[in-house]
């Protein structure tokens, strides 16, 4: 099928939207939307058009236990739930935090010439100064770009581990997501300079990230004014304090 | 309906891992939810289960959300509908053994005490102040539309339902449709 054919994109969204698209044609349109941005589009407007009719759909009281199934299964839940699970319901979580930040520290030595403003320092005192450091991961979870700011510098320093290619017209947007917060934009990052980037940003590392736990990417239109809504992220990581 | 602005700002929480926003978000959006799929599933315990898959997906999932791209609640209501909607003809692969009495061999009938959809459909046009562009639209058209939209109807299903041939309301759907949205449009 030919799906640059907008009216072709239309009616699959319509029908999808509506939910007449069934079986295979509905997985088909799922993997499409997720693939191509114009079925998304196409997709989000008639979600958009149709959500109306269902306001006047009587509301009902679902049972207590779903709040109950839903908690145990997304960590929360009482404490004598969460024993039930095993050590498989803490550990797993610290295990995957820990993963994390290990990856994160692991390409740093694999990468150790990435840390731009690093590199006199590393060689002069044989460490790494004290920073901020993010392993910032595509959807698949393959380490993408790597940023790393030193504690109470300006700047942030991105190095590209593999392509990053913004939809046309977009750019790329670095965001900061608080612990307790909503994410806040930390500028747009320059496109490579082969596979460096350097941006500027409106405070010290120390000052903007102490209480960030994780980074993210975005592709925006315009660099988001400020409480602006980021869009979906594209690459997201942990943000670690290297001290 | 809950305030979306509200909504937006318990989503981006959640996306950070905010029990006590997840909590909020699920006492303010749960019942509008749990009303759609059980209009769908017309089984508490199917749209039950439908719910609770719906809010842990809006847990991993809420990272992704993009107040820019759509509405929170229209957002919310596409994860449910799709749940409901999978949920519903997976369901129906399975009802034939489920509902074969093993003692008779004979088929048990679950009752379907769903009012109209129309009434629904009507309503809604009410709400935007579309009635008249509805009802402009041809009877055989709305129907497959309320069926459709609401009870997650299938084509061979509306077929069934109305008694009418499957490729008169493929036809019906698609001008519905069409005619559905340049009222939509409208508002």
């Amino acid at each position: 099928m030919n799906y640059d054919r907008p009216e072709l994109l239309d009616r699959l969204a319509s029908e999808y939207a509506f939910g007449t698209l069934t079986g295979r044609a509905r997985r088909r349109f799922e993997r499409l939307r997720r693939a191509l941005p114009a079925a998304d589009v196409a997709a989000r407007t008639w979600e958009a058009r149709l959500a109306p009719l269902s306001q006047p759909v009587p509301p009902a009281q679902p049972s207590s236990s779903v709040w109950d199934a839903i908690d145990r299964r997304t960590g929360g839940g009482p404490a004598a739930t969460r024993g039930e699970r095993g050590w498989r319901g803490w550990f797993a979580p610290a295990l995957g935090f820990a993963f994390g930040i290990l990856a994160t520290v692991g390409v740093i030595r694999l990468y150790p010439s990435t840390v731009i403003p690093f590199d006199d320092i590393v060689q002069q005192r044989g460490t790494l100064p004290a920073s901020y450091v993010g392993l910032l991961t595509d959807a698949d979870g393959a380490p993408t770009v790597l940023a790393s700011s030193t504690r109470h510098g300006r700047t942030m320093t991105f190095k590209f581990l593999k392509p990053v290619a913004p939809p046309p017209g977009k750019r790329l947007v670095l965001w900061a997501l608080p612990k307790d917060g909503a994410p806040f934009a930390l500028g747009a990052i320059p496109p490579p300079d082969g596979n460096r980037s350097v941006l500027t940003m409106s405070g010290t590392s120390e000052q903007l990230l102490s209480n960030v736990p994780r980074l993210a990417v975005s592709f925006e239109d315009v660099v988001p004014a400020p409480g602006a809504t980021p869009s979906p992220f594209a690459l997201t990581g942990h943000c670690v304090k290297l001290w | 309906m809950p305030d979306p602005t509200e909504l937006t700002a318990l989503l981006s929480r959640v996306a950070l891992g905010d029990r006590a926003a997840f909590r909020r978000l699920y006492d303010a959006t749960a019942p509008s939810l749990f009303g759609v799929a059980l209009r769908i599933l017309n089984r508490r315990e199917r749209a039950e289960d439908v719910l609770q898959e719906a809010f842990v997906n809006v847990w991993n999932r809420a990272g992704s959300y993009s107040a820019a791209a759509s509405q929170p609640m229209t957002w919310l209501t596409a994860i449910v509908r799709n749940r409901a909607l999978d949920e519903l003809r997976g369901a129906t692969r399975h009802q034939a053994e489920s509902l074969h009495d093993e003692d008779t061999g004979e088929m048990r009938e679950i009752e379907d005490d769903r009012p109209n959809p129309i009434g629904l459909l009507e309503q809604a046009a009410d709400a935007l102040a579309i009635r008249a562009c509805l009802d402009a639209i041809d009877g055989p058209q709305r129907q497959c539309l309320a069926l459709g939209y609401y009870h997650g109807m299938s084509h061979s299903e509306i077929a069934a339902h109305l008694g009418s041939p499957i490729g008169s309301v493929k036809v019906w759907l698609r001008r519905g449709l069409a005619r559905l949205k340049r009222c939509l449009d409208r508002t």
